[in-house]
């Protein structure tokens, strides 16, 4: 039991529930739960975008890719960072300057049909759900490594996942938009204050950034996998080979005899086997550590930059935090912030990626123990490597800030999903189609009670991946899963924003069919690539191909955005105010007289009552 | 409170909103929007040019990413890991700078219209 680590998860645990508490008395109105009174300063916002956005797949997750990938897995750092840019320059400020509350507001407002509305919502929803349920998979696997039991008779996963749950829909229900702002803000400093001191403490230990790339690209990366006996003898149709014979060419004849005993007993369960890593961009090259390949072919390098690039400017979660913002030209000015801030996070990421490598390897060689499963001096799950390579090199201390940190990137973006999600139900449908006359305590009673929904539908999601074995089939899965939420987002919502915001010509007809095309064609993408890893459908063939497809933006976005462009010309209809509706989006009309009026002035977050 | 006089004719000539004392003619947020589309698909073609030319190189140009050029840096490890954030943040900082400037642009050309109806109103 890690006492020092665990008392400091639960001190941050107690100090979000105080700062949620403390808010609550700022919290009287819908504009105040939703939207934090659209007061929000750039450096604040920042921060607390940067929070919502800096996800378990930020903080576990690419210093895992890294880990398990090498220059694949710096990838997702580069990306993550890449869609702020197409935020900055085509999406914050004319959001903000709409004014309003979600996203889906937005569809209405430029479009003006209940139909784009619903239709957004939905979306909304799906892509708020594809994103949390990596986050729910990482409380789970945190809470193996930190705690490693269970409480009240759960096992330690599912006790995991019902902790954050339950401490999210208090924190959220409780706080509102300003509550789960507070917390953001100090969420997001705590994990990089975190990933620094991991950093921190690899350069104290004598981590020279380049040596260290140059000798971890010495050899070809190992890949680590938990086997069946079924699974360790089935011979690969294309060579012929088993898994066994493969992973003899690269363990030690002492790990190789474990595995050859496992197999020969016929056990039940698994075990970790080493296995030779393969190229898949430049086939004929060995899998180097500095060398593209490990994760993506030629095809997936291109779709994976798009889906992180594009997938950004589509999360509602982040979208939502726009409308916090004073004005268009704040709006801009906190992206600059949050590329900043995250930029400065995901300097970091590989570096501990990296680290982690040598020194647990090190570690293992010269006798030492580790919590995590480990083969052949690398550790079976690689989003394990940042609290691993924390304990080694800081101890129980640092281990401690690293958990809380994990625990911290959990909390902010699930806090800014069930903002999203319970604004999608209580302010979308119920204040618009259900009781539009309902009182301000009532809508914020919705708002909370939706807030619980979710947490509810999220605790079960968190429950049901390892229930279908998708922990197993992916390698890296809270990566994997972020991303499938990002081609989700850059599909439905990006074709929609970007001509609604740049193409007066956007037909509501136009934008509803893209919405539904890039929606429904992501979302059945990314399915038959589960099946297909599942090994439920063949990989030959036409569906084959398309199960193929990691990352299906490369197709979709296109797809999404063309159907806007040919529906829209070929219906032709306009909003009868389509000027109005444009001034507001381009216009600063507003603005201005709102900064006469002195109330672009930020504040109001740390406890003005009044405004 | 701010004051939420908006209007718009639905003309496209004559159409305009005004906030208080202050006002937007589809002209000048045509104008400026045509300067701010310039200004935002410029930034947004040389960043996914940038953007795309990583995997491109990654693919099909060897030096790029097999020749490491400091210690076990190779150009495109160098690049993603610290080079690409300078880019972004280089990138993100000019243009709110410029987009900023556009909105002052807006605002004079929106005070100039306001001049002019309210010397047309006295006249």
């Amino acid at each position: 039991m890690n006492t020092l680590a665990i008392a400091l998860v639960v001190l941050l645990i107690l100090f979000t529930i105080a700062l949620s508490v403390f808010s609550r008395r700022f919290t009287r109105t819908t504009a105040d739960f939703y939207l934090a009174g659209r007061k929000v300063g750039s450096f604040s916002n920042a921060s607390a975008i940067s929070g919502d956005y800096l996800s378990a797949a930020s903080f576990l997750g690419v210093a895992g890719a890294v880990y398990a990938s090498g220059l694949d897995g710096v990838w997702y750092a580069a990306g993550f960072a890449g869609g702020f840019m197409v935020v900055v320059l085509f999406i914050a400020s004319a959001l903000r300057r709409f004014g309003e509350y979600t996203v889906a507001d937005f569809a209405y407002g430029r479009f003006g049909s209940d139909r784009i509305r619903l239709i957004t919502v939905l979306a909304v929803l799906l892509t708020s759900l594809f994103y949390m349920a990596p986050q729910m998979f990482g409380a789970g696997t945190t809470w193996q490594v930190l705690v490693g039991k269970g409480i009240l008779g759960m096992d330690p996963y599912t006790s995991g996942v019902v902790v954050v749950a339950a401490i999210m829909a208090l924190y959220v229900g409780m706080g509102g938009m300003k509550g789960t702002t507070l917390n953001q803000i100090f969420q997001f400093w705590w994990l990089w204050f975190a990933m620094f001191m991991v950093v921190a403490f690899a350069f104290g230990n004598g981590f020279n950034y380049p040596k260290a790339l140059a000798d971890a690209s010495k050899e070809p990366i190992v890949d680590t996998k938990a086997m069946t006996v079924a699974e360790l003898t089935k011979p690969n149709p294309k060579t012929g080979k088993t898994p066994l014979e493969a992973a003899k060419t690269i363990m030690t004849p002492e790990e190789y005899a474990k595995v050859e005993e496992f197999v020969a007993a016929k056990s039940e369960g698994k075990i970790p086997v080493a296995l030779p890593s393969k190229n898949k961009l430049h086939e004929l090259r060995a899998m180097l550590f500095r060398e593209p390949g490990h994760r993506y072919n030629k095809f997936d390098q291109f779709s994976m930059v798009l889906a992180l690039v594009l997938g950004t400017a589509g999360l509602p979660h982040i979208l939502n935090r726009y409308y916090t913002n004073p004005s268009g030209s704040a709006a801009r000015r906190s992206t600059f912030w949050v590329l900043v801030f995250i930029g400065t996070f995901y300097i970091m990421a590989p570096i501990a990626g990296l680290a982690g490598l040598g020194v647990i390897k090190e570690h293992l060689a010269s006798g030492g123990t580790i919590a995590a499963a480990n083969v052949h001096g690398h550790l079976v799950k690689p989003d394990q490597v940042m609290p691993t390579l924390a304990n080694i090199l800081g101890g129980q201390a640092l281990l401690g800030i690293v958990s809380a940190g994990a625990f911290a990137a959990m909390f902010s973006t699930i806090g800014g999903l069930l903002i999203a999600a319970a604004s999608a139900v209580g302010h979308d449908v119920y204040e618009k189609y259900i009781n539009p006359n309902a009182s301000e305590a009532k809508r914020v009673l919705v708002g909370k009670v939706s807030v619980l929904f979710f947490a509810t539908l999220a605790l079960l999601i968190g429950l049901a991946i390892p229930k279908f074995g998708l922990d197993q089939a992916y390698p890296a899965l809270i990566a994997m899963m972020v991303t499938w939420a990002f081609s989700i987002g850059a599909s439905a919502f990006v074709p929609m924003l970007l001509t609604g915001i740049w193409w007066k010509g956007t037909t509501e007809r136009g934008a509803t069919a893209g919405i539904f095309v890039g929606l429904g064609s992501s979302i059945a993408f990314i399915f038959l690539n589960i099946l297909q890893t599942l090994g439920k459908i063949p990989k030959e063939g036409a569906i084959g191909f398309l199960g193929s497809l990691t990352f299906p933006v490369l197709f979709t976005f296109p797809l999404a955005l063309l159907t806007i462009i040919v529906v829209s010309k070929l219906d032709g209809q306009l909003p009868k105010n389509v000027d109005e509706i444009w001034m507001r989006i381009h216009g600063t009309a507003h603005e201005r007289h709102e900064r006469d009026l002195g109330l672009d002035k930020i504040g109001g977050l740390l406890g003005t009552k009044n405004h | 409170m701010t004051d939420t006089t908006a209007r718009a004719t639905g003309a496209p000539k004559v159409a305009h909103v005004r906030h208080g004392e202050h006002v937007d003619t589809i002209e000048s947020v045509d104008a400026v929007f045509r300067e701010q589309r310039k200004l935002s698909f410029t930034y947004g073609a040389i960043f996914f040019a940038v953007t795309l030319a990583i995997p491109a190189s990654s693919v099909w140009w060897e030096a790029w990413y097999a020749k490491p050029i400091w210690g076990g840096f190779t150009a495109n490890y160098l690049f993603v890991s610290l080079l690409y954030y300078v880019f972004l943040w280089v990138m993100a900082w000019t243009y709110s700078k410029q987009a900023d400037k556009l909105d002052e642009k807006l605002a004079h050309m929106a005070d100039e219209i306001a001049a002019r109806e309210l010397a047309e109103k006295e006249a």
